[in-house]
């Protein structure tokens, strides 16, 4: 960086500004006996994005918080940063090269569908069950595991669709095993305080698979073949007579943007799940029901809904969609025992800053966190050490979003299900 | 000898045996079975405040680890970068404080010692042999790091005071995640994952009752833990006695309803996060000094787990069997450290990973069945099982009264 002292100057004011604001509009709102629920956000948001200025006019009308109030102040707060960011370092290749930023945000769109469809199965257990799911990063580590061995070492060369399913319907059944084994006594008061019990056991299961996983698989790491090729077109020459040739290497856009296959392939996987999903939520009986319980569960007994058994179906699919996610990816990475405790990391980044419990808001988050994340590897001057610092990024917003807006971006105020009732 | 007095006796015959253990035991393995004790220690001291923050004042942080990697690095940080000099070295960044200059040596990273020298060390070999310097003390580095660790639970306590459960949970995790994320990539300061040397406890050995030990000696550590594990114990024990313990655990069943009896929730929750990670802090930073090396691998979730389990398997709710259960299971893991052969089916079963199966799995069926862990009801049993008889009694008698009445 050429001038840093531009940019930290900058991040030093926005931060204090950011604390005076979310104070000092808890204490104008309050004067004015008027909703003080958002007001540190929109107060920590507009003293990051307008400094003093801004606050003042803030604290002397007492906005009621619109939707344009509450996204329009981090927008310009980020828009600011990136200012002062290419002030200090004109050199820099996020600022200087373009295709280098084009390359760098659609590997974070990727990166973000791919860790967004994680977070989905963790906030569809969350918002039906009432329980943050420590287990996930291992679903998705057996989901990888479960695809690999039945591809590579049980049936190589089998269609890989075969190992997908198998990843899924094992997942699917451990799921459901494990809630009706140990999550069932949360639901009838058996239990004093539900919420520490989930957080416990799951812990524990999570424990006991990577360590089962590493005992008899062993903690060499694995990977599994490319299961698709991408179609390359090209004119037919003497050393290379097909028209048509399969080709393992990256996607080229315009000669700029190189996207992995495997990596691509999950995303457009993940995508049409999601649609599957969405359909299954909003058209099914099954769906509406599983919505229905996570917005008032007595309500959705009287209605006719068993909610025990939308918790058994909400954990395995949840743990299901996480194991779908590992298969897709243990092409594109090593797979290791440990391997779940980083994408697990980013879920519950991601559910809290989309709103636990908000399917939308898991996806819209998954995609927030990995443009964060490309942003803070592909810009910070030492590549090493920005590399390293990748977990902190995500714990950064986990930290933020849980300071100022604890519901999250989508997330509901007064929810009902399991976790209004144990909260 | 009555049936209530019991957990009392059993108490101090292990502070007995404890005490004179080193003194007894005469194994071959006796460095290696003192070192598992030690760690035993620690380990009671992490799970013990843990389940005071989490047992008694239901705050499900998992930041424990967060706040002793914290005293273990500032102590480790002062001890590494700060000493004392009679002479101004001229290179490094120093200050006079009387006859004496405290020099700040400057990061070097982690690079080969012979190349690059931090100044602290070019001064030395100009002055070649000279000038003496002495390094900073380490209970001052230690005390140093309770107090950061005090202070950074301070912090913590203020932030997560709204939050609530699964939010604290994660809250705290994402905390520790940070700190990990910073200081393995700091590399030009606390040297990664390379991990940063202490001095030892007594780095020039000590006289103890007219007999000297070494530096590596097991002893003096073993006591200090031992010390600081029983001192740690008598400062739970007094709080949960308390009205302060009352307090909590009114705030852990209905922080509400606490409040609106009265109770400053605020005070106490922010007093309950300080005390515990001050214990967290005191531990990592003593278990630095005695290990004599420090890296980001001790803040990891892998250790939490480990701490959390073992308070959960012993007995959340009660600090003596979260200490007392922390021992034996570290005693127990490092003792299944082995591998046998199963004879019928002739597979080698490597106990060194499967133990830790075995472990999560008595982690979830504990839980499962008997939610106050396996050793805190034996305690209760004992002390408080004559309770129940006792009103069974008292309501015959008055039964007995009113129908003759």
């Amino acid at each position: 960086m050429e001038f840093p002292i531009i940019f930290w100057s900058v991040v030093l004011w926005m931060i204090f500004w950011g604390i005076v604001g979310s104070i000092g509009s808890r204490k104008a709102y309050l004067r004015k006996d008027l909703d003080t629920s958002n007001a540190g956000y929109l107060g920590a948001m507009i003293g990051a994005a307008t400094g003093p200025f801004g606050l003042i006019a803030l604290w002397i009308k007492t906005p009621k918080a619109s939707k344009g109030l509450m996204i329009a102040p981090p927008i310009a707060a980020f828009i600011l940063l990136a200012i002062s960011f290419a002030f200090a370092d004109p050199t820099n290749h996020c600022v200087s090269n373009g295709s280098f930023v084009a390359s760098q945000i659609s590997n974070g769109i990727i990166l973000g569908i791919l860790y967004g469809f994680m977070a989905l199965g963790l906030t569809l257990i969350y918002s039906i069950l009432g329980v943050v799911s420590f287990a996930h990063g291992d679903f998705y580590m057996i989901g990888g595991m479960a695809a690999y061995y039945v591809t590579v070492v049980w049936f190589p060369g089998i269609n890989p669709l075969v190992g997908i399913g198998f990843a899924c319907i094992s997942t699917f059944a451990l799921g459901a095993l494990f809630e009706r084994v140990f999550l069932t006594p949360m639901y009838d008061g058996r239990i004093e305080r539900p919420v520490e019990y989930g957080i416990l056991v799951t812990f524990g299961l999570a424990f006991t698979l990577q360590y089962f996983i590493a005992a008899t698989v062993g903690s060499n790491p694995v990977k599994a073949k490319r299961y698709f090729d991408f179609p390359r077109i090209r004119w037919p020459s003497k050393e290379d007579p097909w028209l048509l040739k399969t080709s393992r290497g990256n996607m080229e856009l315009f000669d700029t943007i190189s996207i992995s296959n495997p990596r691509f392939t999950a995303a457009v996987v993940c995508v049409m799940v999601l649609l599957m999903m969405i359909y299954f939520l909003n058209r099914t009986w099954t769906g509406k029901a599983l919505r229905a319980v996570s917005l008032d569960r007595d309500a959705a007994a009287i209605a006719g809904i068993n909610p025990n058994r939308m918790n058994m179906l909400a954990f395995a699919l949840g743990g299901m969609l996480a194991a779908l996610a590992g298969a897709l990816l243990v092409q594109a990475f090593s797979w290791l025992p440990q391997v779940g405790a980083i994408p697990a990391m980013r879920s519950f980044v991601i559910v809290v800053l989309g709103g636990l419990g908000s399917l939308p808001g898991a996806f819209v988050g998954g995609i927030i966190v990995g443009l964060v994340e490309s942003a803070g590897t592909g810009c910070v001057p030492n590549p090493q050490r920005a590399a390293s610092y990748i977990p902190a990024y995500g714990g950064i917003v986990l930290l933020l979003t849980l300071l100022l807006r604890p519901t999250g971006l989508f997330g509901r105020r007064f929810s009902g299900g399991a976790h209004g009732k144990f909260g | 000898m009555t049936k209530q007095q019991t957990p009392l006796i059993m108490g101090i015959v292990i502070i007995l045996f404890f005490a004179v253990f080193p003194f007894v035991y005469t194994g071959t393995n006796y460095p290696y079975v003192m070192h598992i004790i030690i760690a035993g220690f620690y380990y009671a001291i992490l799970t013990s405040s843990w389940s005071m923050l989490s047992g008694y004042g239901g705050q499900f942080s998992f930041g424990h680890m967060g706040f002793t990697g914290i005293g273990a690095y500032t102590t480790a940080l002062f001890c590494h970068y700060i000493y004392l000099s009679p002479e101004a070295t001229n290179i490094c960044t120093e200050f006079s404080i009387g006859s004496q200059y405290l020099v700040f040596v400057n990061p070097i990273g982690i690079t080969s010692s012979t190349l690059v020298q931090d100044c602290l060390r070019e001064a030395l070999t100009i002055w070649d042999g000279s000038v003496q310097v002495t390094p900073m003390p380490v209970w001052l580095g230690i005390i140093l790091g309770i107090a950061m660790g005090g202070l950074f639970g301070l912090l913590i306590g203020l932030l997560v005071l709204p939050l609530r459960a699964a939010y604290l949970a994660l809250f705290t995790l994402g905390f520790t995640e940070i700190l990990r994320a910073v200081i393995s990539s700091e590399l030009a300061i606390t040297r990664g994952q390379a991990g940063l040397e202490l001095p030892m406890l007594f780095e020039n050995g000590i006289n103890l009752f007219g007999k000297h030990y070494d530096k590596t000696d097991k002893i003096p550590p073993y006591f200090v833990m031992f010390f600081l594990l029983l001192i740690c114990l008598g400062i739970l024990y007094w709080l949960a006695q308390s009205k302060f313990g009352l307090f909590i655990r009114a705030l852990r069943e209905d922080q509400d309803a606490a409040a609106a009896l009265g109770v400053n929730t605020t005070k106490y929750k922010i007093m309950l996060f300080v005390i515990t990670s001050m214990m967290a802090a005191a531990a990592g930073a003593f278990f630095a000094h005695y290990i004599g090396i420090i890296s980001p691998n001790n803040l990891m979730i892998l250790q939490m787990s480990l701490v959390v389990s073992m308070a959960v398997i012993a007995g959340i709710e009660n600090i003596f069997a979260a200490a007392i259960g922390a021992i034996i299971i570290e005693f127990t893991l490092e003792m299944l450290r082995s591998s046998f052969d199963i004879p019928i089916i002739g597979i080698e079963v490597d106990m060194t990973i499967w133990r830790l199966v075995v472990f999560g799995a008595l982690l979830m069926i504990t839980l499962r069945l008997s939610r106050n862990g396996i050793i805190a009801p034996i305690i209760t049993y004992f002390s408080r099982g004559h309770v129940a008889e006792e009103t069974v009694a008292k309501r015959k008698t008055s039964n007995a009264n009113e129908e003759s009445a």
